[in-house]
């Protein structure tokens, strides 16, 4: 029984990160879409130099290297795809690099990594070159916003008008901000596609959603409806990439359905309060790795709860 | 501690083999906080070993038979001593130019986990001469990390060394942050445990770690995803969540070696099985731990 259960639950880092990777397809043609071969650049950097670095730590501690696990080329991928366009080249190599050397290989592997590597890299090239990170002068034909973001323009207290005629622009992520990441439809589908593989992962993404929602319907920041509050606040930055791509990590995701979804809603409430009153225009990432510390903690916590109701219903039977 | 102990040998495990910083992980909040750059590193590193080889010294001589409550408040006494005066010293005299962060994290030095951890692990329980020798290798061991983390840092962050400019083509700001001190920490710690278990081999303690470092990361785990599908299966057929290792060492059903011929015979005997005496019931029912009394009731 033993073995035919562990058989039945075997979990291969190829499939894992094989569905990521189709879920980033999407993600990857918008930005080739948006910003043309300047996307492909960024991408290609950022996924070899995830796969060298790679290599290179595997030839240092003598290692077999495993390029079919391709967590690699989610690591480079997904951070790709949070950068902006106009980003300089070798920044992509540099997240790319940080996530693989310093959050996945010394922890054994992209399946028992504490913390999202792709938020690592993402979270260091945020402190260590804010300026690039955050400056979307690609977007120069941009109409709407000019080559100001819209996580930027809410951080002010600038609404945008919203009406039928940049409602598509806004939620399909045709606004200066990161590459792929702000399409909320697209976002949605990946949703749907996790739904169908790992269906246990999106409690996460629901309690993250469900937190940012309950925090901008009572701390409004922006003078607008509550409708347009929340669509621009999870139309802004990286949020909603963030809540499917890298909340769901499965390292990092807690044991228990109620646990993935406390998880979710402290890490939506983290990023919510990091953004109103943190210097970052974009916290997903911060609010992730910070979340992350608290996933063990979380299972522990509802553990104890559990078996502390059990014993009083016990008693009072 | 034997009396024909040199230097060289304190001195290669104390600076090196459980080397305070990086090993014992003592004295973490100065160097991570301070050692920005190569010139506050050094400074910092002066006074801690001036602070830590005065305090041990004091500490083997006078604190032997003072009782341990006591001692430990002693050391941070005598450490602010040392340190207060060259504080003092170095901003009169402005050998150095401190920042307003290093000058918070100085007097740190005086009250660190360094001096009380070797002042009571060693230098109350040896000799002043061997004392010295520890705490100066403590001293030397640390001050080599700082100045080490310190010149990263500075050459990284700032694209400099001692003040000056090193032609780096890119700079990063996070290194003068606490979590690149931290991730430089973390690889110097990695690279010293390899080179200890290499070439000191005797005292690695990687067979004695209960917590075994992951040597292979292999492409398969064996997480429990049972409540992914608790939405797949009728809600009559989810089972409940029992996590691998608990099953395994669940003890598992041994099939019994008896024919099913020989297991009919022996119920079909129990079934029908007679007594030929009260006492014979008596002792069976008493076997079955039914006890009855004279009158025929239960107890």
């Amino acid at each position: 029984m033993a073995e035919k259960v562990r058989k039945m639950n075997t979990v291969k880092a190829s499939q894992i990160f094989g569905d990521y990777i189709v879920m980033l397809i999407a993600p990857c043609i918008l930005s080739v879409l948006f910003y043309g071969s300047r996307a492909v650049s960024v991408i290609a950097v950022s996924i070899v130099s995830a796969v060298l670095s790679d290599i290179l730590m595997s030839i240092v501690l003598k290692k077999k290297f495993l390029l079919r696990d391709l967590s690699n080329v989610f690591i480079g991928a997904a951070i790709a795809v949070m950068l902006p366009a106009g980003v300089p080249l070798y920044i992509p190599a540099i997240a790319a690099a940080t996530g693989v050397i310093v959050a996945k290989i010394p922890f054994g592997g992209s399946l028992r990594a504490p913390f999202v590597p792709a938020a690592a890299g993402f979270a260091t090239v945020s402190v260590c070159f804010k300026e690039a990170v955050f400056s979307y002068t690609e977007n120069v034909e941009d109409k709407l916003l000019g080559s100001q973001s819209l996580a930027s323009l809410l951080s002010q207290g600038k609404s945008v008008h919203f009406n039928l005629g940049n409602a598509f622009d806004i939620i399909s992520g045709n606004i200066a901000g990161p590459m792929g990441t702000g399409c909320g439809i697209l976002m949605l589908v990946c949703a749907g596609y996790l739904f169908v593989r790992r269906r246990g992962a999106l409690l996460a993404t629901a309690g993250f959603i469900g937190a940012c929602i309950i925090f901008v319907a009572l701390f409004p920041r922006i003078n607008a409806s509550l409708l347009t509050r929340i669509i621009l606040e999870l139309s802004a930055g990286s949020l909603l990439f963030g809540a499917v791509f890298l909340i769901t990590d499965h390292a990092t995701l807690p044991q228990g359905n109620i646990n993935r979804v406390i998880y979710g809603a402290v890490c939506g409430l983290a990023c919510m309060m990091m953004r109103y009153h943190g210097t970052y225009e974009e916290t997903v990432c911060f609010a992730v790795l910070l979340t992350n510390g608290f996933s063990p903690v979380i299972d522990s916590f509802i553990k104890v709860a559990s078996s502390i109701g059990k014993r009083k219903g016990a008693a009072e039977k | 501690m034997s009396n024909n102990l040199t230097f060289r040998d304190v001195f290669i495990k104390g600076a090196v083999i459980y080397n305070p910083v990086l090993i014992q992980l003592v004295g973490l909040c100065p160097v991570v906080a301070a050692s920005t750059s190569l010139e506050s590193a050094a400074m910092l590193s002066a006074a801690l070993c001036l602070e830590l080889i005065v305090t041990c010294v004091i500490a083997s001589a006078l604190f032997k038979k003072i009782p341990r409550w006591i001692r430990v408040s002693l050391y941070l006494i005598i450490g602010t001593a040392v340190v207060c005066p060259i504080l003092w010293y170095t901003e009169t005299m402005s050998l150095v130019n401190l920042s307003l962060g290093m000058k918070i994290y100085v007097p740190l030095i005086a009250v660190n986990s360094m001096t009380a951890v070797h002042c009571e692990q060693f230098s109350v329980k040896n000799s002043v001469k061997h004392s010295f020798f520890d705490a100066a290798a403590a001293g030397i061991g640390a001050s080599i990390i700082f100045i080490l983390v310190g010149a990263i840092r500075e050459l990284f962050g700032a694209g400099t060394i001692g003040g000056i400019e090193v032609n780096m083509p890119v700079t990063f700001k996070g290194m003068a942050l606490p979590f690149g001190c931290l991730i430089i920490l973390g690889f110097m710690a990695a690279g010293l445990k390899a080179f200890v278990a290499r070439f000191y081999s005797a005292y690695s303690d990687e067979e004695e770690n209960t917590v075994k470092p992951v040597q292979e990361y292999s492409e398969e785990i064996t997480e429990v995803e049972l409540f992914e599908e608790f939405w797949a299966e009728p809600a009559e057929t989810v089972k409940p969540f029992v996590p691998v290792k608990e099953q395994e060492a669940a003890p598992e059903e041994v099939p019994l070696d008896i024919p099913e011929e020989t297991v009919a015979e022996e119920s079909a005997k129990e079934s029908t099985r007679s007594f030929d005496s009260v006492a014979e019931l008596d002792a069976f029912l008493r076997s079955l731990g039914i006890d009855i009394d004279e009158k025929g009731d239960k107890q």
